[in-house]
Parts: structure tokens; C-alpha cells; sequence
């Protein structure tokens, strides 16, 4: 509410006293008519008016003026993120670019000298970018090298997760400095550090092999000893060599700046070399020296064929098949999942080879994955996609890991895993329903929803003696756009009691609700673009039905009779077409150990028929002309105790004929219409099932319980697909009932905790 | 039909399941404030003790220990716009926009409904469904309360407007439509309960409550008694 309403009611009431004081003042004069001619009746109000009319530009102007700013900032503010935005992007690819290089380096060094010291300690600089590019999935590069390489990066990061490369790193690059000693230049940067240390051990070793080649020129003369020339001979020539070979391998003025680098640390190595090989015994030094360096390039050898072999261990397919056991073990019914990863598949699949760049591309495919999976909420998911990983993916071993835990997920329907986030990022090959919007405008819990056929429009019935209508189009300006929040369109006012229960028509034109007064109320339904604060028509208000003598539970309305079934704690349901006079067409009692009705459903398949279930936990299919009882669905035997086992929502397949339940010891049972024997019986939740609702295709069905979880099922597997965990409870009730759209993807759950909340 | 068992009250189920009867709605044994574990524990014990006594308003209106004073501020002007809808149910069959074309009470002040752009006078079944609409709005909205259980300082303020509007229902239909206002204030003690409420949080300028209580109990006594 805008504070205009202040200045406004005193500006109002002063309209009153001050015009009534005027027109006192104006009596008097009357009287002494001379005195004051310049006062009169039109003329104060032309005073008055004007400076209303005054008012109201001014008014309007400053509105416009403030429009204006607040388009300007929002102008502003969209700029600033769109430069953060490219600063962000300019910081990362100079990151990539920098990773790059080292990979580039490193590589080199590994093909040129076989060994591949430099690599881990590369990865410290490297990590925290790793793991940004990690979490968010959008940020994948495309491009093949990089990608293989921060893919092969990630995989190393998973090992360290392991535990298993620490040790390896930290022996080899200890064992490294030691033998060389070189910690006096580890201050300046271990990767450089070690480089030319590497560089001109490794550099020590061919040369040794290579014998007499032709001794480049050198650069420094006088060397006296044969040894020592041989020495120093050699020691510069695997700088000749380095720097010829690196000369030859790049010529990226970034290496040349960073071998320049290395040939700094390589004197000063030889500096340091040649004071030692001046304390001790020339031949002797060399000779310690190479063995020493042959140890060393033994272990180093021995660490890194260890190394290959892990590295190679994660691409080594034997892991692969075991993966794929596991897979055939988990059972065939996730392939019902394929329908719906499908799309999943065939990005998975494009990068099917293992050739360096595709199992980059299928690594940072995984990469997507692994960011999707940390925020996962679809348990279809690893099964699926599971059998692409293994055909792309390389780190099968750390994703095994995952995937094990994963893999016990699917098989049980047991409700332990709570832990799914709603606002997963949205990924296109996965069905996941997101919450998108929150309903808040109740004032006591929400008993009931229903969505409009058509329009995105949905209807809810709340325990504050209200109905709302609902536009999903207008939305209330947020911050955050992960939720959007919902403000009503027109409230319905006219029960006296908490509404319980919702229909509406399949024309989108009547809505029906029943409520504690045990009254049944026919709305026609305003436009859903109406303005919320219009004046009150009457007629909103078709008609009311009177017939029950205690609170309607359940309301259930034909698809495409004009035909209205209710049932009510009075024991009795009851079959009404508005509009006909009398409304009440039928009205069907059971036993009376029956207890009450509480839900109702009219039976897709069979119009003549309806299907009523009780606080006994039975369910009965009644035939609507007649009103007798067609058939007893067992639902009582088949629940375990059929003590105080009541049904709390019961509906009807759209196509086949299966009536399914809803029951307050947590299962849901599906029952043949035909033969009224019990087709399935699931655990479905970790509390009472409160609310039940079939998708239009038949294909899906969304239960509601009161442990504030609402879980969606595969009709065919029987399996759960999603969980969303949504409301708080008040008192013992969360979820008092889910629905669907009947043409659009939404879903929405209506809660006791006075919100209702719609998924797409 | 719900489950009370007699061991204990860890085992209530305090649910209405369907199927409940009217009677039984809400037919638990109380539970302690300290034993509800629920983010909507102050509403549970604000409902919870209207459903026991509606007329015992001291209570109703006493917090318990460790409620924050904003929360049950919130809470109870939650409540009060709730109840209200049942006195705006009986004014929409009475209160037409051709006899009341305007918000008044006594002559002296019209009301302009701000749920608009700019005040717009609208009659006064109008104003009140309007009122009703937009405390609702402000009372849910994101922005002014983003939680239940913490009300921001800022958004305080807000709850004294709101008082400040609604009452002029209970004040329009006191002048305007006394039988409908005197039924309702007997089955649910609303306005007496809503007066004692904004004074003893000073939500309101005394100024502003023009419907007699202690008059009202006289009335209703003298009625009874004639």
C-alpha cells in the first residue's frame, strides 16, 4: 500500500470541515452581503479544484520522474553486470591461458625428457580455477585441448580426493630438491625450481648417452681439467641443448621469457655444480653424481610408470566393464529412464571415442554432469546416463565412487535421501521440476488447488475461509529469480469455516468448493487479468449448494457433464448439477462402519461410474445411476493393519482402469476397476500420503504426504523420479494436496503452512 | 477421526484428516508453546488458544516465554485479518455500494482505500474486501516479511497501518450496520479483542478507536435485559 493514502484521507477529510467551515462562513456573509464580495461558493470550489487538479500533476509528474530513475538504474545496474560479467570472462580465459602454458610446458618437458615431475606442481596454481569452472557448468570451453587438459586436471583433483597422489607428489618432488640441491632456488618457484633442475639433470643424461657429439660452441672458455670441461662441457651443452631444443620445440615469446628464465637457474646451477665439483674429486663427483642420477632416474622411472599406471588405471577398461556390471545388476527397468535422458544420450554420445579431444569434450560433458549430479535431483539420471559415462568417460574411477552411492538410490522406493536441491541447474536432457513459484497470500494452511485447463491460472482453497485466484503470469518484481512470487487476482469470499475442497470445471469457466459449513459454492471464475482491487460483483457468486449437514471433504467434477460429486463427513456423497433446480441429483449413503467418505472421484473410463473411498479404508465403485455399490475394491484386506488405515485421496487413471490410493500408513495401492483386486502396493513415504494426482497423459503420478516431501512417480516402473521437499509443517500436516496442469508442464503443491508452490 | 491415543501427547496426531466432522475440527488436547517444534509454532498457540476460550482475551493476547515481541505482533494481526473475512462475508450480503457509496464511519472523516495507484474513494464493501486483499499482500509479501519467525525493525511500522485501515471496517460496520457488527462481535469477540490488542501495542493513536467497547458491552447487556 503506497502512503499516498495518508496526505490523501487528511486531504479528504479536510474536504469536509473545511468546506463545511467555508460554507458557515459564507451563511454568515450572506448576511453582511458587502463586506467580503471576492468570497463565493463557485468560487472556492474553482480554488479548490484547481489546486487539486494542482496536485494531481504534480503528483504524476513526480511519478514520471521517478519511473524515469528507476529505469535508469535498472538501466545502470544492467550495465555494471554486463561489465562485471566481461571482466569475469577476461579473468578467466587469462587464467586458462596461463594453465595452458604450464600444461604446454610440461608437456614438452614430459615428451622431451620423459619424466613428468613438473606436472604436480602445477596444479596448485591451477586448482581454484579448476573448481570454478567445476561448479559452474556453462562455462565449459569448448575448445579440445584446453578442455582435455582441465579435464585431466579434474581427474587428478578426484585422485587427490583419493588421497593417492599426495604422497607421490610430495615424495618426488622432495626426492627431486634433495638430490639436487636446489632448495635454495625452490623459494623463487617450485615449478621453475624444479624445471631446470629436471631440465638439466634430464639434459645431464642424454648428453652422457649421446657420448661425443659434436660439443657445441661454448660460451665459456679456459676450462683447464679434461673432466671438468668434460663436465662443464656437458653440463652446458644440455643448456645448448635445452635451449636449442626448447628453441626448436616453441616459439612463443612467453617461452622464450620463461626458458630465459631457466637459464638463469641453470647458471647459477652450474655455478653451484661447479663449486661442488671443485671441493670434490672430479671423476669421483661425476661418477657419484651419475649414480646418483641413475638412482634417481630409476625411482623417478619407477614413480612414474606408477603414475602412467594410475593415470592409465582410470582410463583401463577392465574398471569400465565392472562399471557396467554394476549397471546390468541395477536391473533393466532404468531403461525406462532412457525416454527421458534421451536427449541426455545423445550428447553423451557424440563424443564416444577416446581419442584425446572427444574424451575432453566427453570429460567436460561429465564435468556438466558432476556439477549436475552435486546438485542433483532426479535419481533417472545416473542410470541413464550412466551407460553413456562409461563409454566417454575416463575418470570411471572416481565417478564409480559416485555413482555407487548413486546406484543404491534407484532401487529402493525407501524415502532416506532427502537431500536433493530443489534449485538444481537446469539441464535440458533432464526432467526435473523446479520450484518456480510461491503463492503467499493465505492466512491458514492451504487445503486445496486446482489449475484453470487452459490458462496458467490455478485456484486455491485455504483454511482462512478464502478461495484465491491465482495468475502465473503476473508476478510480483523480485530480487532473486530463482522463485518467483505470486500475488492473487480476486479472493472469493462466502464460506463461513475453513474451504476443504476444489473442482474446477473443464471449461475453466466455474470453479466449485466445499468448506466446514457444509455448503458447496459454484463460482464463475473472473477473468485471470482483472484488476486485484476492483469493485465487488455479486455475481461471482453463482450459486450455493445446500444438501450436506457436515463439512465437505471431497469434490470431484465430470469432465464433460455439467455433473458435481461431493462427499461429506455426514457419511454421505452426493451427486449435484448446478444450474438444474433442484441441483441434488442423487445422494449415496454407505454402512455406517464405514465411516465417513473422504475423497471421490468420478471414474475416467466408465462415466457411469464413481469411485468413493473412507476414513475405513475402503472404496467402493458406485454406479451413479443406480447408486449401488458395483464393487467393493479390497483396499481394506490389502493394508496391513486395517485398523485405523484411512484412505486419505483416492483418484482414477485418465485411461486405464486402475483406481489408486492414497493411505494414512504411507503406501499407495493401485486397484483394478474391473476386478477390484490389488494391483501394486508401494511404500511411497515416510509419513501419511496425504493427496494424490495423475498427470492427463496417465503417465506420471505426483503424491503428496504429510512428512513435507512431494515425490513424482513413473506409472509404468512404479519407481519415484524426483522428491522436492516443500512446506513446513503446522501442527502434524505439511502437503494437503498436489495437482497438475492439464495442459501445461506445471506442477503445484498447496501446504499447511499458508503457501502454495508451482514447479515447472 | 483422528488418532488420539491416551498414552502420552508425543503420540496425538493432531491432524484433520478428511472426513473430519465439523465438531471435531481441531479437537486435540492443547499442547505446551514449548513443545511445538514447528516454524508456525506462534500461530499454532495463538489458534490454539482462541479455540479454547474466544472470550478470555487476556489470554489470548499474553505471549508466552521467549516470543519475540515483533513475531506475535505478526502473528496475531495474521489472525485478526483471518477472523475479519467472516464479519466481510456478512457485510457482502448487507453493505451495498448504493447505500454505502463511500468508506465512513461517523460523518466527519471518509476513508480513501490505498490499495490503489492513486486513493481511490471506493464504497465501503470495496474498501473493506480491499483492505482485507492488500493486508494479506503486505502481510505475505517477500519483501516486508521474508520469514515468520523474525520480522525485520523496518517492517514493523507497516503492521501499524494496517491496523490503522482494518480497524475502519470494524468502525463501518459498528455506524452502518450495528446488527451484523453485533452478531459477529458475540460469536467472536473480534473487535473487543482487536482494541485491546492495538492498545496495549500502541499500534494505534487512541484517536482512532471511535467504536465503543465498554458502550458495547453496556448495549449488548441493556438489550439482553430489556
Amino acid at each position: 500500500m503506497n502512503d499516498g493514502e495518508g496526505p490523501g484521507s487528511q486531504h479528504a477529510g479536510q474536504l469536509g470541515p473545511v468546506s463545511g467551515a467555508m460554507g458557515m462562513m459564507t451563511k454568515q456573509q450572506a448576511d453582511d452581503v458587502g463586506q467580503r464580495p471576492q468570497y463565493s461558493m463557485p468560487g472556492i470550489l474553482h480554488f479548490l479544484q484547481t489546486e487539486w487538479a494542482r496536485f494531481e500533476m504534480e503528483r504524476s509528474q513526480w511519478e514520471v520522474e521517478r519511473a524515469e530513475l528507476q529505469a535508469r538504474i535498472a538501466f545502470l545496474q544492467g550495465e555494471r553486470k554486463g561489465q562485471e560479467n566481461l571482466k569475469q570472462d577476461l579473468v578467466r580465459r587469462i587464467k586458462m591461458l596461463e594453465f595452458a602454458l604450464k600444461q604446454e610446458r610440461a608437456k614438452y618437458h614430459k615428451l622431451k625428457y620423459g619424466t613428468e615431475l613438473n606436472q604436480e606442481d602445477l596444479k596448485p596454481p591451477s586448482l581454484e580455477k579448476k573448481e570454478e569452472d567445476a561448479v559452474d557448468g556453462e562455462v565449459m570451453p569448448s575448445a579440445g585441448n584446453v578442455s582435455w587438459r582441465q579435464g585431466r586436471h579434474l581427474l587428478r583433483q578426484y585422485l587427490q580426493e583419493i588421497g593417492y597422489t599426495d604422497t607421490i607428489i610430495d615424495v618426488r618432488s622432495a626426492r627431486v630438491r634433495s638430490l639436487l640441491g636446489l632448495q635454495a632456488h625452490a623459494a623463487e618457484s617450485e615449478a621453475e625450481g624444479a624445471q631446470p633442475a629436471i631440465v638439466q639433470m634430464n639434459g645431464e643424461v642424454p648428453s652422457k648417452r649421446a657420448g661425443d657429439q659434436g660439443k657445441a660452441s661454448d660460451e665459456d672458455d679456459g676450462l683447464a681439467g679434461e673432466e671438468e670441461s668434460e663436465v662443464k662441457h656437458v653440463k652446458k651443452r644440455p643448456k645448448m641443448q635445452n635451449v636449442d631444443n626448447i628453441a626448436m620445440m616453441e616459439d612463443d615469446t612467453e617461452t622464450e621469457e620463461a626458458l630465459a628464465e631457466f637459464d638463469f637457474l641453470v647458471e647459477e646451477a652450474e655455478n653451484g655444480a661447479g663449486e661442488a665439483q671443485s671441493h670434490g674429486d672430479g671423476p669421483e663427483w661425476v661418477q657419484n653424481e651419475k649414480e646418483e642420477w641413475d638412482v634417481d632416474q630409476r625411482l623417478i622411472d619407477r614413480l612414474k610408470d606408477q603414475y602412467k599406471k594410475e593415470r592409465k588405471g582410470m582410463k583401463s577398461r577392465p574398471k569400465r566393464s565392472a562399471l557396467q556390471q554394476m549397471l546390468a545388476n541395477l536391473g533393466s527397468d532404468d531403461d525406462v529412464f532412457s525416454s527421458q535422458s534421451s536427449s541426455y544420450q545423445g550428447g553423451a554420445a557424440s563424443s564416444p571415442q577416446r581419442a584425446a579431444n572427444s574424451s575432453g569434450s566427453g570429460l567436460s560433458g561429465s564435468d556438466s554432469d558432476e556439477s549436475g549430479l552435486q546438485g542433483g535431483s532426479s535419481i533417472a539420471f545416473p542410470s541413464d546416463s550412466r551407460k553413456q559415462i562409461i563409454g566417454t568417460d575416463p575418470d570411471d574411477e572416481s565417478f564409480g565412487e559416485e555413482l555407487g552411492e548413486l546406484a543404491d538410490l534407484t532401487v529402493n522406493n525407501e524415502a532416506d535421501q532427502n537431500n536433493y536441491d530443489i534449485s538444481s541447474p537446469k539441464e535440458a536432457y533432464r526432467k526435473t521440476w523446479n520450484a518456480k513459484y510461491t503463492l503467499r497470500s493465505h492466512f491458514d494452511g492451504v487445503r486445496s488447488l486446482a489449475f484453470h485447463p487452459v490458462d496458467p491460472v490455478l485456484i486455491t482453497a485455504s483454511e482462512d475461509h478464502t478461495l484465491k485466484l491465482w495468475n502465473l503470469q503476473k508476478t510480483v518484481p523480485a530480487k532473486k529469480a530463482t522463485s518467483l512470487d505470486v500475488e492473487p487476482v480476486y479472493t472469493f469470499r462466502a464460506h463461513i469455516g475453513p474451504v476443504l475442497c476444489l473442482a474446477v470445471n473443464s471449461t475453466g469457466e466455474q470453479c466449485f468448493s466445499g468448506g466446514q459449513d457444509s455448503t458447496i459454492r459454484c463460482w464463475n471464475i473472473p477473468s485471470s487479468n482483472i484488476d486485484p482491487y476492483d469493485s465487488f460483483d455479486q455475481n461471482v457468486l453463482n450459486c450455493t449448494l445446500e444438501g450436506h449437514t457436515n463439512a465437505v471433504w471431497g469434490l470431484s467434477v465430470h469432465s464433460s457433464k455439467m455433473q458435481l460429486l461431493s462427499c461429506s463427513a455426514d457419511g454421505t456423497v452426493r451427486l449435484w448439477s448446478p444450474g438444474q433446480k433442484p441441483p441434488l441429483l442423487q445422494s449415496y449413503t454407505a454402512e455406517e462402519d464405514d465411516g465417513a467418505p473422504t475423497s471421490v472421484d468420478f471414474v475416467r473410463c466408465d462415466p457411469s461410474q464413481m469411485v468413493a473411498s473412507y476414513s475405513s479404508s475402503n472404496t467402493y465403485i458406485y454406479d451413479i445411476e443406480t447408486g449401488k455399490q458395483v464393487l467393493c475394491i479390497n483396499t481394506k484386506s490389502a493394508s496391513e493393519d486395517g485398523g485405523n488405515n484411512q484412505i486419505n485421496c483416492v483418484v482414477n487413471h485418465p485411461t486405464l482402469p486402475v483406481t489408486i490410493t492414497a493411505h494414512e500408513d504411507r503406501n499407495i495401492r493401485f486397484f483394478d476397476n474391473t476386478t477390484g483386486k490389488l494391483i501394486h502396493s508401494m511404500v511411497a513415504h515416510l509419513n501419511a500420503v496425504s493427496s494424490l494426482a495423475v498427470d492427463p497423459n496417465g503417465l506420471y503420478l505426483l503424491s503428496g504426504s504429510h512428512d513435507c516431501s512431494i515425490r513424482l512417480w513413473n506409472l509404468d516402473s512404479k519407481t519415484c523420479v524426483q522428491e522436492i521437499t516443500a512446506h513446513r509443517k503446522k501442527f502434524e500436516e505439511s502437503i494437503h494436496d498436489v495437482a497438475f496442469h492439464p495442459s501445461k508442464p506445471y506442477i503445484a503443491s498447496a501446504g499447511a503452512d499458508a503457501l502454495a508452490k508451482v514447479f515447472v | 477421526m483422528k488418532m488420539k491415543m491416551a498414552d502420552g501427547n508425543s503420540a496425538v496426531l493432531r491432524r484433520n484428516r478428511p472426513g473430519t466432522k465439523a465438531e471435531d475440527w481441531c479437537n486435540w488436547s492443547d499442547e505446551a508453546f514449548e513443545e511445538m517444534d514447528s516454524t508456525l509454532a506462534v500461530q499454532q498457540f495463538i489458534q490454539q488458544a482462541i479455540r479454547k476460550d474466544f472470550t478470555n482475551i487476556e489470554e489470548i493476547l499474553t505471549p508466552p516465554e521467549g516470543v519475540e515481541e515483533g513475531v506475535w505482533k505478526y502473528e496475531h494481526l495474521r489472525q485478526f485479518c483471518m477472523e475479519l473475512n467472516g464479519l466481510c462475508v456478512k457485510l457482502q450480503t448487507e453493505c451495498h455500494p448504493e447505500q454505502c457509496s463511500q468508506m465512513t464511519a461517523t460523518e466527519q472523516w471518509i476513508f480513501l482505500c490505498a490499495a490503489h495507484k492513486t486513493p481511490k474513494e471506493c464504497p465501503a464493501i470495496d474498501y473493506t474486501r480491499h483492505t482485507l486483499d492488500g493486508a494479506a499482500c503486505l502481510l505475505n509479501s517477500n519483501k516486508y516479511f521474508p520469514s515468520r519467525v523474525c520480522i525485520k525493525e523496518s517492517s514493523v511500522n507497516k503492521l501499524g497501518s494496517v491496523c490503522r485501515r482494518v480497524y475502519r471496517i470494524f468502525s463501518h460496520a459498528y455506524f452502518h450496520h450495528r446488527t451484523l457488527f453485533d452478531e459477529y462481535e458475540n460469536e467472536t469477540y473480534l473487535c473487543r479483542r482487536f482494541t485491546k490488542f492495538v492498545t496495549k501495542y500502541n499500534l494505534m493513536s487512541k484517536d482512532n478507536l471511535i467504536v465503543p467497547i465498554l458502550e458495547d458491552q453496556n448495549a449488548i447487556d441493556g438489550e439482553s435485559e430489556a
